[in-house]
């Protein structure tokens, strides 16, 4: 009868650390991480607010193989501080896709991440914006940047911008996307607007069934490392390029989405104007069945 | 010549008012201002009913809505004070004295009402205790109840959340009270009959579910690695050597965790079977993995849960159900059941003081007490022996005579040395003195007394205070469990270590656990979901506690 218990010997992306998740999703042993712990390059800002810093300011940054092929790997820590953003968190990731950039490598970011550090929100902004153009960058040189989104942060804020550029995105129904986070949404607009407390709503609204519904994410998996790693495997294959077409592509996409979905006033008419059989029922679908029900999905392929 | 018929005919005048507003006995929504002035007399004595869970809140906004100067000082007698409306009633000068036992959500509302003098209180009870003198001396003149459907002759169906509404009733009906229901709807025949018709002299159809709250859904994922230390060395530490079968648990997330390691952990160390077989307890949705495992047997319900209804329904080998085949619950049988039948009660608390003194208020917070403090008692009445009990029994006083010695329930508080943002849990002295001092009560509002509990765990290890023979070797095995609390960092380093050697006091490696084990991964669900896969779909939790 063990099937009525979750599976202990799974790893499940959801729970894991950064550094969990980076142990299970590359090759056997194969990681060696670029400015560690023991460096203890902290937050020059945190310590003006008593706030306490981690050695690796929430962020795990280096190199690895993925199936032999070498691969730069970043992974946000959502435990610390929400994975946010700060100055030596977000030089880390700069500094890893400019890495990517000489040594012609893919990248893969493990997002984790409530936004930017209200802390650190000036270093944090800027961090974003360099983070955006390194990962322009790095693309325009045909290094595929691979987001992977299934954490218990989700990814929020400046992080969904950053993910908004990545060459593909890989998300599980955990997994969160959203400029705006429920708490944010509800303060500024009212509880009429959204109810943050509402669980069902946000998962609907921003979870990775709707976000990949809707070409918000590209591939979808279990919440589980060796999904995640197989789906990693998967993005990897093939150069996508990154021109002035493929963005005037995304842009009529994004233009038609809104034409079509703009009215809706909750992510199960969007699922209904798609033509999803049984539209109510998708929340509780297992990962199978869903797939198979998404079929008429908005696709996701223009610019990415 | 004494009239004996008094009461009697009171009722009589407040039936014939009440019948102008009404059709036989139903009510019509629109007529209930009207109705509930003609029936409500100043002065009265009402209940109108909060249960822990269900709530009569269409009723509840009536008499909020009543023009004091019509009606006024009533003595509200309820067992939960949880809707703002249950407040309004007193800030409106409708109502001046109380008598309740819980009032969570309203906890920090109700403590600035009394500090403003805007409630006179007169007690803060355990559910038991409220019950009680319900039929001695605080008899409802007018009850105020809930239920899920009626006929038109007054039946009551009450559905899963019977709670409170038999012992109200009984109360009040069999004592010339008036007895008023509120109902979802009006039916030809209700599924079952958990009040008779003749006890309820009227109804009003309110034409949506009374209002009631998910207390005992806890979600998995928000379960610590910390938590899960202290379950472990629950179940291995006192659990499996008592062999405790008969047990309650609260509502915390220590105890989920307990729950939630059974199929896992348990199974492990080999205890299917010789633990946690009977319970008094609420649906809790953690228990679902370790019933579809087999681990228990029977379980007996204060009330329902939100989400369980259709679960409870299909597993009516292990719960109590009626012939409709929903779940029968009633506060005041599994309050009994809990004090009596139970060896063991654990629980989180919020300070716990150097003699053991525990307690959950707060200074700007009165939630009052609800079961707690009677699960959480050694009754002294008990006479049946059982091994658990004995065996505390034994620890205890070990040089009685075995015939003459009482047995011990066990009685155990688990926690974390720093609680929720980071508050010791170990304190020198009770916030609960503060309020008492604050508002001239009598009794500090603790929880459980210090000559009650038996255990408490946290991370650092258990105290057994069965095995503390002084006044200061009780101290130090608490101080001994409180980790780097201030409380903690002042123990007697040598006694402590004495205690340690003598068993009072048992650490995780004492125990054969590696704190590195306490991994989420030994839980047999991680999340809400996990808990709607094991029920097979049974289970179907509120939109407020879903991630998917």
């Amino acid at each position: 009868m063990t099937t009525v218990t979750a599976d202990t010997g799974s790893l499940s992306w959801y729970e894991a650390s950064a550094r969990q998740r980076i142990d299970a999703l590359v090759d056997a042993g194969s990681f060696q991480e670029f400015i560690g712990p023991e460096l203890r390059e902290t937050s020059p800002h945190l310590s003006i607010f008593d706030l306490p810093e981690q050695f690796d300011d929430g962020i795990v940054v280096g190199r690895s193989r993925l199936q032999g092929s070498p691969v730069l790997v970043a992974a946000q820590e959502g435990r610390f501080m929400g994975g946010a953003f700060g100055e030596v968190h977000g030089a880390k990731l700069t500094g890893l896709l400019r890495a990517a950039c000489a040594l012609h490598q893919d990248v893969l970011i493990l997002f984790d991440t409530g936004g930017v550090r209200l802390q650190e929100a000036n270093a944090g902004e800027l961090a974003i914006a360099e983070i955006m153009r390194a990962v322009v960058e790095a693309r325009r040189a045909g290094i595929n940047v691979i987001g992977l989104i299934g954490g218990r942060a989700g990814c929020y804020g400046g992080g969904s911008l950053i993910a908004g550029t990545c060459s593909r995105l890989i998300v599980s129904e955990q997994g969160r996307i959203s400029v705006s986070g429920p708490e944010v949404i509800e303060t500024n607009r009212g509880i009429e607007e959204f109810d943050s407390r509402d669980r069902a709503l946000v998962w609907r609204t921003m979870g990775g069934k709707h976000r990949y519904l809707i070409g918000g994410a590209d591939l979808f998996v279990d919440d589980e490392a060796l999904a995640f790693r197989q789906a990693a495997i998967d993005a990897l294959r093939g150069k996508r390029g990154y021109d002035k077409a493929v963005l005037e592509a995304e842009q009529k996409r994004l233009e038609r989405r809104l034409q079509r979905f703009g009215e809706a006033k909750d992510a199960v008419e969007i699922w209904q104007a798609l033509g999803l059989d049984a539209p109510t029922e998708i929340p509780a679908l297992p990962t199978d069945a869903f797939l198979r029900a998404a079929g008429k999905r908005e696709n996701a392929d223009d610019a990415r | 010549m004494s009239d004996w018929g008094m009461q009697k005919a009171a009722l009589g005048e407040r039936l014939a008012a009440g019948r102008r507003h009404a059709k036989g006995k139903t009510v019509p929504l629109p007529n209930l201002p009207a109705f509930l002035k003609a029936v409500i007399r100043s002065g009265d004595r009402v209940c109108l009913e909060g249960d822990n869970q269900k709530q009569a809140d269409i009723l509840a906004s009536a008499l909020a809505n009543l023009d004091p100067a019509e009606v006024h000082d009533l003595h509200m007698v309820q067992s939960g004070v949880v809707l703002p409306a249950h407040l309004d009633i007193f800030e409106k000068g409708i109502a001046r004295r109380l008598d309740f036992s819980y009032s969570g959500p309203q906890a920090a509302r109700i403590a600035k009402m009394l500090f403003g003098r805007k409630i006179e209180l007169g007690a803060v009870h355990t559910y038991l205790e409220l019950f009680a003198r319900y039929f001695i001396d605080l008899t409802p003149n007018v009850a105020l109840i809930a239920a899920v459907s009626a006929d038109k002759d007054g039946n009551l169906y009450t559905g899963p959340n019977t709670e409170d509404t038999p012992t109200v009733v009984e109360a009040t009906s069999y004592k010339n009270g008036l007895v008023v229901a509120q109902v979802t709807e009006i039916v030809d025949k209700v599924p079952r009959v958990d009040i008779p018709g003749d006890l309820v002299h009227f109804v009003v159809e309110a034409g949506r579910p009374f209002y009631v709250e998910p207390l005992f859904t806890r979600d998995p994922a928000a379960i610590t690695e910390t938590q899960i230390l202290t379950a472990m060395l629950a179940i291995k530490g006192i659990y499996a050597p008592y062999g405790v079968r008969r047990l309650n648990h609260g509502i915390g997330f220590n105890t989920a965790a307990i729950e939630l390691l059974l199929p896992t952990y348990g199974e492990k160390l080999g205890l299917k079977g010789n633990i946690c077989t009977h319970f008094a307890l609420n649906p809790h949705p953690t228990l679902i993995p370790a019933i579809e495992n087999g681990w228990v047997d029977q379980i007996h319900c204060f009330g329902s849960e939100v989400g369980m209804e259709d679960y409870v329904a299909a597993r009516s080998d292990i719960f109590f159900t009626g012939p409709d085949g929903s779940l029968r619950s009633n506060r005041a049988f599994c309050q009994t059941a809990g004090l009596y039948a139970c060896d063991m009660f654990i629980g989180s608390t919020l300070q716990i003081d150097l003699e053991g003194h525990s307690s959950t208020v707060t200074t700007s917070r009165i939630a009052g007490f609800g079961g707690a403090p009677n699960m959480g008692s050694d009754p002294r009445g008990r006479r049946h022996p059982s091994e658990p009990w004995l065996k505390a029994g034994a620890e205890a006083a070990p040089d009685a005579p075995a015939a003459l010695r009482r047995g011990r329930k066990l009685v155990v508080q688990i926690g974390e040395t720093f609680g929720d943002r980071n508050a010791p849990l170990f304190v020198e002295r009770l916030d609960a003195l503060e309020l008492a001092r604050a508002l001239n009560l009598d009794l500090a509002p603790v929880m459980v007394y210090s000559d009650d509990v038996t255990h408490i765990v946290t991370e650092e290890g258990i105290a057994n205070l069965l095995m503390c023979r002084t006044k200061d070797e009780r101290e130090q095995a608490i101080r001994g469990v409180a980790g780097y609390t201030d409380i903690g960092r002042a123990r007697d380093p040598k006694l402590v270590e004495q205690l340690r050697q003598r068993g009072v006091i048992r650490r995780p490696e004492d125990l054969g656990i590696d704190p590195l084990d306490a991994d989420r991964r030994l839980l047999a669900a991680r999340s809400i979901k996990d808990l709607m896969l094991a029920s097979g779909g049974l289970y179907r939790p509120p939109s407020r506690f879903r991630n998917w």
